[in-house]
């Protein structure tokens, strides 16, 4: 029967019961690993050892003491990627409080935007400090009073010049405790936070490290030099596979994502420049490199040394490995090297690597199905289950259904969440004795799992995670309708480029003109609010959008009719 | 005769999105207007940062939202 597992951890690989504990010890272990800073332009902007940046965090969590807050009470981080960052997060988890990561609000054009979004997740999770870059703390005070009055919101100055309790009276978390939260989608008002554990933590950094090391009988510390990210510290990849480099003890080159989107090469360049490395990006990273660098641009890249290329966190598109692994092998990238993963935020990040050490493989999907949708002949082993995992193909009854049959991907093991912070309704529906239901469809094959598609209509747009109904919402509310026009949103996949948003909206308009002007400010708001770029709008007459009885729109049977391009478009 | 800062922006925006510089002014919206997401806003950014010789910080990246906020950006480094 398809559900597969793994041998567990000995107990000696997982000591501490929590991640202070845990970190505070490895870094005294390797004393002088420790992380770099890049700016936007690959520069090295300062380097601390992990020692300093635990003791930084931990008169930080001092002041945050002084300041009211207790154990328990949210912290919002807002900020780059930065040492300011670490000594938020780590000290907020220090004092037992739990550190909630947003977006800064560095994309381009995103200011307007991320107060609303600051606000809605404060809100939604009663914050007791935010902590912010001056532009965004200056704008939060300049924004009108509302209701709910806001927590006090202060830049890393103003919290370093706060004096720091003399004794700080922390309570030993245990493995079952909530450690931080996790958001799953950054939108307005919509936010949902996972409660990672302090054991589930511990447990996926060290998994993703042993399933990384895998092939080199190895664990990172024994073959690894240093790791170069760019992927965001309020992503579940940025953040566990930093917490991997911290409790394994190996170096850390941290750069702003907008360095990689704007200069991918640089990326590159720092794991060429020197030592064997590793880097983990979602798939969109990886096109981005196909897709920017030109020829010239390989010249004098040595990726030899480059150890693993970790990639999860979206589909893995085989146009994208394929053209990856052709461009960056006149750089000396060895395709064995190129390692598929599987993961998301409820399950802490990973549920399954490819471990095996050989080149990525495909196998079709089976025939009969469509796969969940989007479209694919061949689909990527991502591998088995991580150390002590468990991957069942649920079939709808809930039972394992046989190899090689498609169904929803079910784990469970330590990394699974603890449920959604104040959403019992939600956690039921995602727990099922213990189960994490992940939404995603694929069909296991020897102990190994394949990915077709996703069984919610959750669009994964460059890594991180859309809600239709968020946009859905959002489009009704410029198109003046959501009571008799409805909208649908939808992703359709591209090739290489991944999942491209589709939004069809329902109007009451005839006028050209005026259809015009809908559709560019949809774009305009969609864009500002989700930072994604519609790749087609399609606006139709009242009731042309099938919905169900109870009112709500089908998105998989109008998706089928826009690729047949049935849907009667207007204008 | 070497072109205006603004007429270099103007050209990458155009080179770069395939809409024609006439239909670009300082009221162009980048992402409902020109079609660009995050990511492509940053690289078209970056080739006018490499071409102009000029750094944006993160602080501006973030309130850049048409082609005017843009060429106000690059004006404040070339004072007339």
């Amino acid at each position: 029967m398809a559900t597969v597992d793994r041998g567990t951890f000995s107990t000696a690989l997982i000591p501490y019961p929590n991640l202070p504990e845990a970190l505070g010890a490895a870094a005294s272990q390797s004393p002088t690993s420790g992380l770099t800073i890049l700016d936007r332009r690959g520069r090295a902007a300062g380097r601390r050892t992990y020692l300093e940046v635990l003791a930084a965090a931990a008169q930080t969590a001092a002041r945050l003491a002084t300041l009211g807050i207790r154990p328990g009470d949210r912290v919002v981080v807002a900020l780059p990627s930065s040492f300011d960052w670490f000594d938020v997060w780590l000290g907020a988890i220090h004092l037992g409080a739990l550190p909630v990561a947003t977006a800064p609000g560095a994309a381009v054009g995103a200011s307007q935007v991320q107060l609303a979004k600051l606000t809605g997740v404060v809100g939604k999770l009663d914050a007791k400090l935010i902590v912010s870059t001056a532009g965004l703390a200056e704008k939060l005070s300049e924004a009108a009073p509302s209701e709910e009055p806001l927590p006090p919101c202060l830049t890393p100055d103003e919290l370093a010049a706060a004096s720091s309790a003399s004794t700080l009276d922390v309570a030993r978390a245990s493995p079952d405790d909530t450690a931080f939260l996790q958001l799953t989608s950054g939108s307005t008002g919509f936010p949902r936070a996972v409660q990672v554990t302090h054991g589930g933590a511990i447990h996926n950094a060290l998994a993703l490290d042993a399933g990384v090391a895998a092939p080199h009988r190895s664990d990172s510390r024994g073959f690894i030099d240093h790791w170069a990210s760019w992927v965001p510290l309020y992503h579940d990849m940025g953040l566990i596979s930093n917490l991997t480099l911290m409790l394994k003890g190996v170096d850390l080159h941290l750069m702003p994502s907008e360095a990689f989107l704007g200069r991918p090469r640089l990326w590159l360049e720092n794991l060429a420049s020197g030592g064997r490395t590793v880097a983990t990006a979602p798939n969109f990273g990886y096109q981005l490199c196909v897709d920017r660098l030109g020829d010239g641009d390989l010249e004098g890249l040595d990726l030899s040394n480059w150890q693993v290329a970790f990639s999860a966190a979206e589909m893995i598109r085989p146009e994208t490995v394929t053209a990856f692994l052709d461009k960056f092998a006149r750089c000396g990238f060895k395709s064995e090297n190129y390692r598929p993963g599987y993961g998301l935020a409820e399950a802490t990040l990973v549920v399954a690597i490819d471990d095996t050490g050989g080149a990525p493989r495909t196998l079709p999907v089976p025939k009969g199905s469509n796969g969940g949708g989007f479209g694919l002949s061949e689909v990527f082993c991502v591998g088995g289950p991580v150390l002590d995992t468990r991957i069942r193909i649920a079939a709808p009854d809930g039972s394992a259904s046989p190899d090689g049959r498609i169904g929803e991907v079910w784990a469970k093991g330590p990394g699974v969440f603890k449920g959604y912070y104040n959403e019992p309704d939600a956690t039921a529906e995602a727990l099922v004795d213990g189960w994490l239901r992940t939404g995603d469809l694929g069909f296991l094959d020897r102990g190994e799992l394949y990915l077709t598609g996703r069984l919610k209509d959750l669009l994964i747009v460059r890594g991180e995670n859309l809600m239709p109904h968020e946009l859905e919402w959002l489009a009704e509310s410029v198109s003046g309708g959501g009571g008799l026009e409805r909208a649908a949103a939808f992703s359709v996949s591209r090739g290489g480029e991944g999942e491209q948003v589709i939004l069809v909206v329902e109007v009451n308009v005839k006028d050209s003109t005026q259809l015009q002007n809908l559709a560019r400010d949809l774009r305009i708001e969609i864009g500002h609010e989700f930072g994604v770029t519609l790749a087609d709008v399609v606006l139709v007459k009242r009731g042309q959008l099938p919905k169900t009885t109870s009112g709500k729109v089908q998105r998989g049977l109008i998706r089928e009719r826009y690729l047949n391009e049935e849907l009667p478009r207007l204008g | 005769m070497s072109d205006s800062p603004a007429q270099a922006v103007l050209e990458i925006l155009a080179r770069e999105t395939g809409v024609p510089p006439t239909k670009i002014n300082e009221a162009t919206e980048l992402v409902g207007d020109l079609g660009i997401d995050s990511p492509r806003a940053l690289q078209v950014l970056v080739e006018i940062e490499d071409k102009l010789d000029i750094e944006v910080n993160d602080e501006e990246v973030a309130n850049l939202r048409t082609v005017g906020d843009i060429l106000e950006v690059v004006a404040t480094r070339f004072p007339a």
